[in-house]
């Protein structure tokens, strides 16, 4: 909490700009509305800071994050309505560092605050969700002035379709390498002897840097699409998608194996024998005990499949497979940093979304499958 | 000496031991008994401040345990406790070592003394110094924890269910050969078991626990023929007690002197217990055997009779 | 014993070797780059020396790697304390769940908050780089059986004592398997740094793409993977010893 107030107080909490071009003029949190706003606005996380050292904090310190949480977006309309000029159409808003890191402080103690009191995940989902439905409510209020939301309203197309490709790619990823994970896991078990050289061979793939093996794919892949013209009448050449999944697979397949791996033999032996000895054939038994009882595993490694399938796929925008990594590198280019933030935080949510998610799910199955 | 008067510990709310008072004299073997969860390992851990007591207070030789710091009065109690806690990154030498290099012993006379506990122990230094943990067996290690627990030669030993792991014949061994450890180093030792047959077969001083309060102390033949209550009498077996009972008994105490009907034709030791006495009758069918020393020379007789100890006129 | 050694240390020894190769003698593969990019002018990127920029790659990476372990470790240690106890939670949830942030997003959001250059990187790389040594320093100070920490209290070890000789020993391959995933995760990352105004290995591969010269991706990916294999075979042996 002290670092929250002491963010809010020493970082800009927002830079107002006439247009995309011109680089923001920091503002302060005492320079928006004089400095007795300032400090009515930091109230709720003072309190709520001081309530944390009390003896039994639980809702009442609950509240106040939410209170500060809810203040944040009311806040801004108060810096836009302040800052930026309404009679020029471009000028903007951006979020300062200020902003950004009392943000992230309050879901701190938001996680905080859920780990120490075993609150249920439905609140805490609740909970989240309530700032959101404010600043989404508050768009209209003047929020749209806020630069992010400009580069939205700049390419809204663009950006669903982005996202639209960043997903295909992710979904095609990890559908490929759980079919080819789950088939090199079940020879694997048939023949000891790929083992040892099939697990050297992923995790020596895994410790080359992703924008190296997107580097070194170009050129393989640029001479075969000029050999056999039909591969790149399939649109397989050196850049775009087709070195793109080829990387993302290779990445994928180490933890997809391996899980799928340990998860069918990590099943407890004593169930396997009571199976047989109950008289079920091979493949009742693959269906009915082997794989139940290894799914939750199996889960794990598709969730660790994804979310790395999430981040890298970013980095795939490099060799031109699209994405929203698109926004990241060209904003990155442009210096235009709203740009950046329209690419990573989708990227973000997704991971998190997508971690959240499968975790749940093979929590749940795992339930009954104790270990 | 070590001597409880009125501890209590409770946890947050619920209270673990209960007014305990107890008094353990040096060179006596004391075992804490009772079913899980009556406070037995608890008090143990409370005399080296593995956990503080509440309310009370613990002398150790006059002095309470408080006025020494915490890691000085550990290294003056050896203790023992039934995974062993062996540390698997060390040798065993290293481990039966950690004390004395604790309290900055010499080198040399570090080596010596890890020499001779093993020994003691019967562990071939040439075999098993080198060695680590999980190469031993499981009563193996547990010979190492005792050497460890040994191994500055403190006055008092706190074993907390040291065996409770081991399978029946290993732990009887290393039941007898802690006995016989006992009587030849007088340490002071308190030992805390469910099992019921080792703490007849090890204590001096027999102590019966129950929801956090000692419900009944003494020598064990005396709490198998005066149990207190119920709980004491079905804690120590029950209708078994006689079998228990004549398991401390040495054929030695019912003999009587060789009578005119001749030797009888089966033999027992002098030094058996009463149990196998009766064992042996029952399993060769006979009311007659005849006692033996070392030598395998008659010196006695116990029949049935004086077997369970049937008066006269009955 | 010399040929013990040897064999040891064979396979760090030849990635290191076929690394340095590549930074100072890559022009005498430059008929394979010409072949393979037969229309620009330059095929073996030289703006900067390779060594150079191997250089700054490693100086980024270590000096980020090196201060991610002292914190990291410091911190781990720090929350497993009596004192520090309270902690513990959040710490290693904040440890499992910034482990999903992508490390180009992590990278990205770090240059609105810092700006360009190379300290955002190294401070982005350190922020990043935390995470899985915090979470293997967590896991195996928190996985040593009980029983052994028992035994050392009972013993009379201090709490230092039971730190140094017992939890630190016995968690140290985890930890060093946390720096391993966390050193290779920042030379990947690091590359990437090349956009964001970072000069270093990435810097071939960027330039390559803005100007469509499949050479200098090559040249560039190709040190990087080598970099990544000689570090990780280093720690591959120190590892298993």
């Amino acid at each position: 909490m002290a670092l929250g107030l002491l963010a809010w107080w020493s970082l800009p909490v927002a830079s107002s700009a006439p247009n995309r071009i011109v680089p923001g003029d920091a503002v302060y949190a005492w320079q928006v509305a004089g400095p007795a706003m300032a400090v009515l606005a930091s109230l709720p996380m003072a309190l709520a800071g001081w309530v944390a050292r009390q003896p039994d904090p639980g809702w009442r310190s609950l509240g106040l994050v939410l209170l500060a949480l809810l203040g944040l977006p009311l806040w801004l309309v108060l810096c836009v309505h302040q800052l930026v000029d309404p009679q020029l159409p471009q000028a903007r808003l951006g979020i300062g560092a200020g902003s950004w890191c009392t943000l992230f402080v309050l879901l701190l103690a938001l996680l905080d605050l859920r780990t120490r009191q075993r609150w249920p995940a439905g609140l805490y989902i609740a909970c989240l969700c309530v700032p959101l439905v404010v600043t989404a409510l508050c768009l209209p209020l003047g929020l749209d002035r806020l630069a992010l939301w400009q580069e939205y309203r700049g390419r809204a197309d663009d950006f669903w379709l982005a996202v639209g490709e960043h997903l295909l790619l992710v979904g095609a990823t990890v559908a490929l390498s759980l079919a080819l994970g789950a088939a090199l896991a079940l020879l694997m078990r048939r023949l000891p002897a790929l083992q040892r050289a099939g697990f050297g061979v992923l995790n020596f793939m895994q410790t080359i840097p992703s924008l190296a093996l997107f580097g070194l794919l170009l050129g393989p892949l640029a001479w075969a699409a000029q050999r056999f013209p039909w591969l790149d009448q399939l649109g397989i050449s050196g850049i775009g998608w087709a070195p793109a999944l080829v990387a993302l697979v290779t990445y994928s397949l180490l933890p997809m194996v391996r899980n799928t791996f340990v998860a069918l033999e990590g099943v407890d032996r004593g169930v396997i024998e009571a199976a047989r000895g109950m008289g079920m054939s091979r493949g009742q038994m693959f269906w009915q005990v082997r794989l139940p009882l290894a799914l939750p595993v199996l889960l794990e490694g598709v969730r660790i499949t994804t979310v790395q399938a999430i981040g890298l796929t970013a980095v795939a925008a490099l060799i031109g497979a699209g994405g929203l990594g698109r926004f990241i590198f060209q904003g990155l280019g442009q210096a235009a940093m709203d740009l950046v933030l329209l690419g990573a935080l989708p990227i973000l949510v997704m991971a998190m979304l997508a971690d959240g998610v499968l975790g749940n799910l093979s929590r749940r199955l795992g339930r009954g499958v104790t270990r | 000496m070590i001597e409880l008067i009125h501890i209590t510990k409770r946890f947050d709310h619920t209270v673990a031991v209960d007014d305990v008072s107890l008094k353990i004299d040096g060179g006596e073997f004391c075992c804490l008994v009772g079913t899980s969860g009556c406070g037995k390992s608890t008090t143990l851990k409370m005399i080296n401040r593995l956990i503080e007591h509440s309310e009370g207070e613990i002398h150790i030789d006059q002095k309470p345990i408080r006025s020494f710091r915490e890691d000085v009065l550990r290294r003056r109690i050896g203790y023992a406790i039934q995974s062993t806690g062996l540390f698997p990154h060390w040798t065993v030498a290293r481990n039966i070592g950690l004390v004395p290099r604790l309290l900055k012993w010499p080198k040399s006379r570090i080596d010596t003394r890890v020499e001779e506990l093993m020994s003691l122990l019967g562990l071939s230094m040439a075999d098993y110094a080198d060695k680590y943990p999980d190469q031993l067996s499981g009563g193996q290690a547990q010979r190492v924890g005792v050497a460890r627990a040994l191994a500055a030669d403190p006055d008092i030993l706190l074993m907390d269910e040291p065996f409770g792991a081991l399978d029946p014949i290993t732990r009887e061994t290393l039941q007898l050969e802690l006995r016989d450890l006992q009587a030849r180093l007088g340490k002071t030792i308190v030992f805390v078991t469910h099992d019921m047959d080792e703490a007849l077969r090890l204590a001096d001083r027999l102590v019966v626990m129950h929801e956090g309060r000692i419900v009944q102390q003494g020598h064990p033949l005396q709490l198998l023929r005066e149990p207190a209550n119920d709980f004491v009498a079905s804690l120590l077996g029950g209708e078994d007690r006689g079998l228990k009972e004549a398991a401390l008994l040495p054929v030695s105490e019912r003999m009587v002197p060789l009578g005119a009907g001749g030797v009888a034709r089966e033999r027992i030791d002098q030094t058996a217990s009463l149990r196998e006495a009766l064992s042996v009758m029952l399993w060769r069918r006979v009311e007659r055997l005849a006692v033996v020393d070392d030598d395998d020379i008659p010196i006695g007789e116990l029949n049935f009779r004086r077997l369970v100890g049937a008066r006269v006129n009955d | 014993m010399t040929d013990v050694l040897t064999r040891r240390w064979l396979m760090p020894f030849v990635w290191c070797a076929l690394l340095l190769v590549g930074c100072l003698a890559m022009s005498l593969f430059e008929p394979v780059f010409r072949w393979l990019e037969p229309d620009s002018r330059d095929v073996v990127y030289a703006r900067v020396d390779f060594l150079v920029l191997l250089g700054r790659h490693l100086l980024v990476v270590t000096i980020a790697a090196a201060l991610a372990t002292l914190l990291g470790v410091l911190g781990a240690i720090a929350v497993t304390r009596p004192a520090g106890r309270e902690f513990l939670p959040l710490v290693a949830q904040v440890a499992s769940l910034g482990q999903t942030f992508p490390p180009v997003a992590v990278l990205a959001l770090a240059v609105p908050v810092l700006g360009f250059g190379t300290l955002p990187i190294v401070v982005a790389l350190l922020l990043y780089g935390l995470l899985p040594i915090v979470r293997n320093t967590l896991a195996g100070i928190e996985g040593i059986s009980p029983s052994v920490l028992e035994a050392a209290r009972g013993m009379g070890m201090t709490g230092g004592q039971i730190l140094r000789q017992v939890e630190l020993p016995l968690a140290a391959p985890v930890i060093l398997a946390g720096i391993r995933t966390s050193v290779t995760i920042n030379i990947a990352t690091a590359a990437l740094g090349a956009t964001v105004g970072s000069s270093n290995l990435g810097d071939p591969i960027i330039s390559g793409i803005v100007n469509g010269n499949t050479a200098y991706i090559v040249q560039g990916a190709l040190l990087i993977a080598l970099l990544a294999l000689a570090v990780d075979s280093v720690f591959a042996r120190l590892s298993s010893r």
